[in-house]
């Protein structure tokens, strides 16, 4: 007996390619090179070995990377990368008029959105976590650093790459949107009260990387289990968002 | 005739865009047109027909279903959209293929070689569709609607950018899926074209169904309409009092250096401008139909003038 060709694994795949393109690589991946760059002269100047912060003492060079980690990887490359490619993964064949070719096949919505968001998510892994964790080792920071970074950046990932994926389907504007998010809300809004902070990914992903690190970081007040349980279910809750989208919406 | 496609007083608005309003219609097999100039609500008719948009009121029942809410009902539907794109960094085998693979058929690369087959692309063709020319482009989007050999086919202006050799191709394609049981229903807003489907027409204009039936019936009513003609001459006064009281006129009037007529028979009209303009030596320069052009055609259909 045949079987019959799976619909997943075609969709992601046809997601993939269509993400990978030279310039986008080629902007996000100079986006990486120049926190490997940064973090490489942060561990080349001298610190002190030990610093004092928030009544804790830790060491220089952790404090130095744990930081920059915060500010340029959390803050910048995560969110940026990740609304690069998701916001483009059902967004880009919603403009264009292609997402026809898909929507009019007897492939559950949902599996079409989870592909195309995993697609997107395996692009932006590699060029986002890999260049911070370089980064982060440059800086001296040690391994724990890079643990930190990679599980802090890997877990935001999820979160951003699913509300950037349903931003895509929501508004033809994603870019503009998201990057209003990140920068305005984010970066801005959630910095002025611990209500609008439990409403950002960043608090979750700097909480985490604190708790790994041990180095006090503004702006944290979640739990470790929280702030890696969170971020998860708000990637899952605004794929469940899109998939009710995409099922409701109109198609061109 | 057993309606495949059957619309009950389906409206569809935008806003304040109304584009569909209050269709009914059925179609059953065999190839039907649906004609109409842009913005008539065609394709807002034919994306409701594929359930890429629901009817604001009314229903639509495709092969007895919901094609909006029955998912497996994709399976019996073939849509060739109006858009142009198509993923184009993928060859046209894998185009076609991607698309079997989603409808699940049980061998999608000898499903995809065969459609391809019928629209006369080669499947061993590596070229991404991106660098194709507007007629390979169509005839992919063809292939892709075929694949699954489904009961209804929707073709949205599917000639467009094609050749004539590749134009009659797909106009015999068309009619063999008609003659073999398939429901085919082809818009065009090219009255022409649509004359070549020999077919079953529907007419759309502004949103309304203006006209439904045979379109020999159809073109004879267009035929029949007051037809207005612009007639320039070195002397458009004695032109004008020349053709008064000639047969089938009903109506002279001047403006500028042309004489306009409303005729009944532009014939017999173009037949009466030759005899006055000789008998009273006046040079002609220049006899227009001003309203033989499709809006005006659906005008008269739609609104009676």
């Amino acid at each position: 007996m045949r079987t019959l060709a799976p619909t997943r694994l075609p969709i992601y795949r046809l997601v993939l390619r269509s993400q990978v393109t030279r310039a986008r690589l080629a902007a996000l991946l100079g986006l990486g090179l120049v926190g490997i760059v940064v973090g490489a002269a942060l561990g080349a100047s001298p610190r002190a070995d030990l610093a004092l912060e928030n009544n804790l003492i830790v060491p220089g060079q952790l404090l130095t990377g744990t930081r920059f980690v915060n500010t340029f990887g959390l803050s910048l490359v995560v969110p940026v990368t990740a609304l690069v490619f998701a916001a483009a993964a059902l967004g880009d064949p919603d403009e264009e008029g292609t997402l026809v070719y898909l929507w009019l096949r007897p492939v559950r919505r949902s599996r079409l959105v989870f592909a195309a968001a995993a697609a997107s998510f395996t692009v932006a892994w590699p060029v986002v976590v890999i260049p911070l964790g370089i980064a982060a080792a440059a800086t001296g920071g040690g391994a724990d650093l890079v643990t930190g970074t990679i599980g802090s950046a890997t877990v935001a990932l999820v979160a951003y790459t699913g509300i950037f994926c349903a931003l895509g389907l929501v508004t033809k504007r994603s870019l503009v949107w998201g990057l209003l998010y990140i920068f305005i809300w984010e970066g801005f809004v959630a910095t002025a009260a611990d209500t609008a902070a439990q409403m950002a990914v960043r608090t979750y992903s700097r909480s985490l990387l604190e708790s790994i690190t041990d180095v006090p970081l503004r702006g944290t007040f979640v739990d470790t289990p929280a702030s890696i349980i969170v971020p998860l279910l708000v990637g899952v809750v605004a794929l469940a968002f899109a998939t009710w989208r995409l099922t409701r919406r109109d198609i061109d | 005739m057993s309606a495949l496609i059957e619309v009950d007083h389906a409206s569809k608005w935008f806003g304040e865009l109304v584009a569909v309003s209050d269709v009914s219609f059925e179609v059953g097999p065999g190839v039907t047109a649906l004609l109409g100039p842009n913005g008539a609500g065609t394709s807002t008719v034919l994306r409701m027909l594929c359930g890429l948009t629901p009817p604001s009121q009314g229903t639509v029942r495709v092969l007895g279903g919901d094609p909006r809410r029955d998912l497996e009902l994709t399976r019996r539907i073939g849509l060739v959209p109006q858009q142009e794109a198509l993923f184009d960094n993928l060859s046209a085998f894998e185009f076609v293929q991607l698309a079997a693979v989603l409808l699940r058929l049980p061998d999608p690369a000898d499903a995809a070689r065969r459609a391809l087959d019928v629209v006369e692309l080669p499947a061993d063709d590596k070229r991404p569709v991106g660098s194709f020319s507007k007629g390979m482009r169509q005839r992919v989007k063809v292939a892709q609607a075929l694949v699954a050999d489904p009961e209804v086919v929707v073709l949205d202006e599917p000639l467009t950018g094609l050749d004539p050799r590749q134009r009659l191709h797909l106009i015999a394609l068309f009619q063999r899926l008609g003659a073999d049981g398939r429901c085919v229903l082809v818009s065009s807003h090219v009255l022409d074209e649509v004359e070549r489907f020999g077919s079953r027409v529907l007419v759309m204009a502004q949103g309304r169904l203006a006209a439904e039936g045979d379109f020999r019936d159809i073109r004879e009513l267009m035929d029949d309409r007051p037809h207005r003609i612009r007639i320039r001459t070195d002397d458009p006064r004695r032109l004008a009092a020349g053709l008064l009281g000639a047969d089938g006129v009903v109506g002279v009037r001047l403006e500028g250096d042309a004489t306009i007529v409303d005729t009944l028979d532009a014939a017999v009209l173009r037949r009466a401008v030759a005899v006055v303009a000789r008998d009273r030596g006046l040079r002609l320069h220049e006899v227009t139909p001003l309203d033989d052009d499709l809006e005006s055609v659906f005008r008269y259909l739609v609104e009676g003038r």
